[in-house]
């Protein structure tokens, strides 16, 4: 576009001084669109194939405007460019006459018009290049699937530099995918064997798994990978890409596992604080994860309707939001009815299971039980591809972060505050603790609330990641006891490293033997590791 | 609020012990035994309407799966939240039985063979189609399965919440690993199309009318076994582990061996419980092995009162005779109601709807106190 501007500047400049050889980059363009009609209009098939080729070519040099040369090939595609006797060519198509070198609208031509004959092989080039040109001078229009098939169709001849151009014009990634394999099938099959061996090292630079499919393919087709030259390239690359897609597969699953281990360290850490400090198991805890993640569809809602410019924040103005309600069910949980129970510990986990009851119905009845819709923030969106198919997605960083954060705050709270003293004296000696004045009622109080509050951030965290309904704190509960029961009672750093263990064991075990056999041998691991470890890998040393 | 509830409680404090209670277990065993013979008679004689006699046999195997627990619960303090294996096992073996009966009689083989392309069952049915083998395995696998889990976790002391938590862990493994196609068990849609049970055809009215009766008995005889127990040696030491293991440990008492003993039986009878409730429903799928049919066993006994083997019989035909009943007429309202009675009992009558008659009496007190100050 800048390129046509700056033509066009060069050539009101010509028009005013009269000086020729200003204006010879713009003459070069009309001697090359001369050419180029001339020889669209012979009927000799090569002529107008090597005359696509290098319309095609000027216009990836930025010589052609790529709008003409789509104009141009779309008359040739459907017969309106008509050639006559003694140079007459002329666009004619439903009652309108123009120039074919300016396009401009021309007066009706007397001389006797025909269009050339489009053969078999001619068509394939035209459908080619007007795939091309529509990609480049249009990536974004509903047409650009069509014209992707088109080129696929006749990848065997498609333009390498043009594509190139399309691939970097394409905002789709989906389809600048495709037309990148494209381009690389052309080049991997280049006649040159230089080209063809610097094609081959290009992909090995870049291992994705896309890559090793296309350099395979290659390695299969013996006319193309016959040379031995070629034939080393190939090997090499291959056994390069290989590397790099088992390092990045590794790192993937890495990642995946950490992400899921946050997920599990947020629900499982308000449990286990809860736990230590009142031997109370809340089975409840899943619920308050989904109340959480319930609470930020409320707030995402609220903003949608009241401002929905900022609508992409909701998810950090929902943290402060959905903690604090969460912390409320718990209050309120710890108020009601626990506190009625320190005595008799496996009542409370009736209690609590009936809670969690109550609330899965209470949010089925006024939400259905359908999966929840969440927005995806734009700075959610997507990831960064770090090497080989080794994509970091912001979703699943958020989690990490998020979790991240919270074990910082955690720390804070438990190490360097009044409150996180009181919870770990009463966690140590309850009675003891009482002794020198800590009101043990009321460190219950607050911690119950800061542990469900954790849950409703845990939930927050997913929301972009999980599905949502009602159901969906029982997908989380087991994992997050089976936590507990390893990290040991009430300490951080033992729900932490428990945590990332079984998120771990769960990523590592799901592609290969499946998700079922995953949870199962988590928990022969956990049943025989309590063999050893009754209480957890970090037990507190205090007397129970 | 606070004087409320220390009035209620003095009030209940002031009941008869476990002795007492054991004795009235043997006479509602001796009820149950003559409602067996009426329902068998009623049932049979068409004096009663199938669906009602098949309904009194599938409660009866409830209440004592809720026996069951009680054993463990009520009297060695140790809570399973995960009974619904046993009762699975029990379940699955007597499917895989009449499974193997019915192929063996018509031909055609059950759907999860057909939707898993298999032309034989799997090698674990041989031999089922005799039903003494049958019987047998159910007794040895239930009864083998819990020797292995209370051999390893009594042995490591793990006790309280955390034996729970692990239980339910277990029974929701247990659950994924039925749910899959592979297994032979029928997957999620589970194991249906029982033909003939011991050469009577399963739907005629004389065999729901016999299993009912079965079911009854079944549970008259837990209930007696159980009531036994209790006053013996071995359930005043399951006492004594609830109220101070460490104690009964120091006085020179093995408990291992006395919780793996309470745990076996316990597991055995909701096994047998599972057997007699199949083929009354006529399928098993997964869904039984779920933590909350687990839990609701816990709910059972919670709300009939612990440790007196009547309550949780009483509590086990109470709520799943409300649960049918609301179920049909009110499916939305039922989650709601069961979770408040459950929050209302535990935290008000901690032994359950037995202490109602002391906590009404503990309140009035209260009243009659502050109307007089």
């Amino acid at each position: 576009m800048k390129r046509w501007v700056l033509a066009m500047l060069r050539l009101s400049v010509f028009m005013a001084a009269g000086a020729g050889w200003l204006a010879a980059p713009a003459r070069a363009d009309g001697d090359a669109r001369a050419s180029i009609v001339d020889r669209l209009c012979t009927r000799e098939t090569e002529a107008r194939i090597a005359a696509v080729d290098e319309l095609l070519a000027g216009v990836a040099r930025k010589e052609i405007a790529a709008d003409w040369g789509a104009a141009i090939i779309g008359a040739a595609g459907d017969a309106s460019l008509k050639c006559g006797e003694g140079g007459v060519r002329v666009i004619a198509k439903s009652g309108r006459f123009r120039d074919p070198l300016t396009l401009a609208d021309v007066s009706e031509s007397s001389a006797k018009l025909a269009a050339p004959f489009v053969n078999l092989r001619v068509r394939a080039a035209y459908e080619m290049a007007g795939g091309l040109l529509l990609l480049i001078t249009a990536p974004a229009s509903p047409l650009a699937a069509k014209a992707a098939d088109d080129l696929q169709k006749h990848a065997g001849i498609a333009n390498l530099d043009a594509l190139q151009m399309a691939v970097e014009a394409q905002p789709s990634p989906d389809l600048a995918g495709r037309l990148q394999a494209i381009a690389a099938f052309r080049a991997l099959r280049h006649p040159d064997l230089e080209r063809r061996i610097a094609a081959i090292g290009k992909l090995a630079d870049d291992p994705t798994e896309r890559n090793r499919t296309a350099l395979l393919d290659l390695q299969g087709d013996k006319t193309a990978a016959g040379d031995p030259k070629v034939a080393a390239a190939l090997a090499a690359s291959i056994a390069s890409i290989d590397r790099w897609l088992q390092f990045s597969r590794l790192m993937a699953t890495v990642y995946s596992g950490l992400s899921y281990a946050s997920i599990l360290f947020m629900a499982a850490l308000g449990l286990a604080v809860i736990f230590g400090l009142m031997g109370v198991i809340n089975l409840a805890q899943g619920e308050l994860i989904m109340v959480g993640a319930y609470t930020t569809y409320l707030v995402q809602e609220a903003i949608r309707a009241a401002a929905p410019g900022i609508l992409d924040l909701y998810l950090l103005i929902a943290i402060p939001i959905a903690f604090c309600v969460t912390a409320l069910v718990g209050v309120l949980m710890e108020i009601t009815v626990i506190r009625h129970l320190y005595r008799r510990p496996l009542m409370t986990l009736l209690a609590t299971w009936a809670i969690s009851l109550l609330l899965i119905n209470l949010v089925r009845v006024f939400f259905g039980t359908q999966n929840l819709e969440f927005v995806t923030p734009a700075f959610l969106s997507g990831g960064e591809r770090i090497v080989g198919d080794f994509i970091v997605t912001y979703n699943r960083l958020f989690a990490i972060v998020f979790a991240l954060g919270i074990l910082i705050a955690a720390l804070i709270i438990l190490r360097r505050t009044k409150l996180g003293l009181f919870i770990r004296a009463v966690t140590e000696n309850r009675d003891m603790a009482g002794c020198v004045g800590v009101s043990a009622r009321r460190v219950d109080v607050l911690s119950f609330g800061i542990g469900s509050g954790l849950a409703g951030l845990a939930g927050l965290a997913l929301s972009p990641i999980y599905t949502v309904n009602p159901n969906m704190g029982t997908n989380f509960i087991v994992d997050a006891f089976m936590i507990v029961v390893l990290g040991g009672v009430g300490s951080l750093i033992g729900t932490l490293i428990a945590s990332v263990n079984i998120g771990m064991i769960n990523v590592i075990i799901e592609p290969a033997y499946g998700a079922v056999a995953a949870k199962v041998i988590v928990l022969l691991l956990i049943i025989i590791f309590i063999q050893f470890r009754p209480e957890g890998l970090f037990a507190p040393k205090g007397r129970r | 609020m606070t004087a409320i509830l220390e009035s209620i409680s003095r009030e209940i404090q002031g009941k008869g012990g476990p002795a007492r209670r054991g004795l009235a277990a043997e006479r509602l065993a001796g009820m149950l035994v003559v409602a067996a013979l009426a329902i068998l008679v009623a049932g049979t004689q068409g004096l009663m309407s199938p669906y009602v006699v098949n309904l009194i046999g599938q409660v009866a195997t409830f209440g004592m799966l809720a026996i069951a627990l009680d054993l463990i619960w009520g009297y060695a303090g140790i809570l399973s939240l995960g009974h619904g294996l046993y009762f699975a096992i029990g379940g699955y073996l007597i499917a895989m039985h009449l499974v193997k009966v019915a192929y063996l009689q018509t031909g055609t083989p059950p759907d999860f063979m057909l939707f898993m392309g298999w032309d034989s069952l799997p090698f674990y049915y041989a031999g089922l189609e005799n039903f003494p083998y049958a019987l047998a395995l159910i007794v040895l696998i239930s009864g083998g399965v819990a020797f292995l889990f209370g051999l390893i976790s009594f042995r490591s002391r793990v006790s309280g919440v955390y034996f729970s938590i692990i239980t339910q862990a277990l029974v929701f493994v247990a659950m994924l690993l039925f749910f899959r196609n592979d297994t032979g068990f029928g997957g999620n849609n589970g194991m249906t199309g029982f033909t003939t049970l011991l050469g009577w055809p399963i739907a005629a009215p004389e065999t729901i009318a016999a299993l009912s009766a079965a079911s009854v008995l079944a549970a008259a005889a837990s209930l007696y076994v159980c009531a036994r127990i209790v006053r013996s040696r071995l359930g005043h030491m399951l006492v004594a582990i609830r109220e101070d293991e460490s104690r009964l440990r120091f006085l020179g008492f093995e408990t291992l061996w006395i919780k793996i003993a309470a745990w076996v039986i316990s597991a055995v009878i909701a096994a047998i419980a599972g057997m007699l409730y199949v083929p009354q429903v006529g399928i098993i799928n997964p869904r039984v092995l779920s933590p909350e049919l687990s839990i609701e066993i816990a709910v059972w006994v919670a709300i009939g009162g612990r440790g007196t083997l009547v309550g949780a019989f009483a509590g086990a035909i109470l709520i799943s005779t409300l649960k049918v009943v609301l179920t049909a007429s009110a499916p939305e309202l039922w989650p709601f109601i069961l979770s408040l009675l459950v929050i209302f009992v535990v935290v008000l009558l901690p032994n359950g709807l037995l202490d109602a008659p002391a906590a009404l009496r503990g309140w009035l007190e209260w009243r009659r106190q502050r109307a007089a100050s």
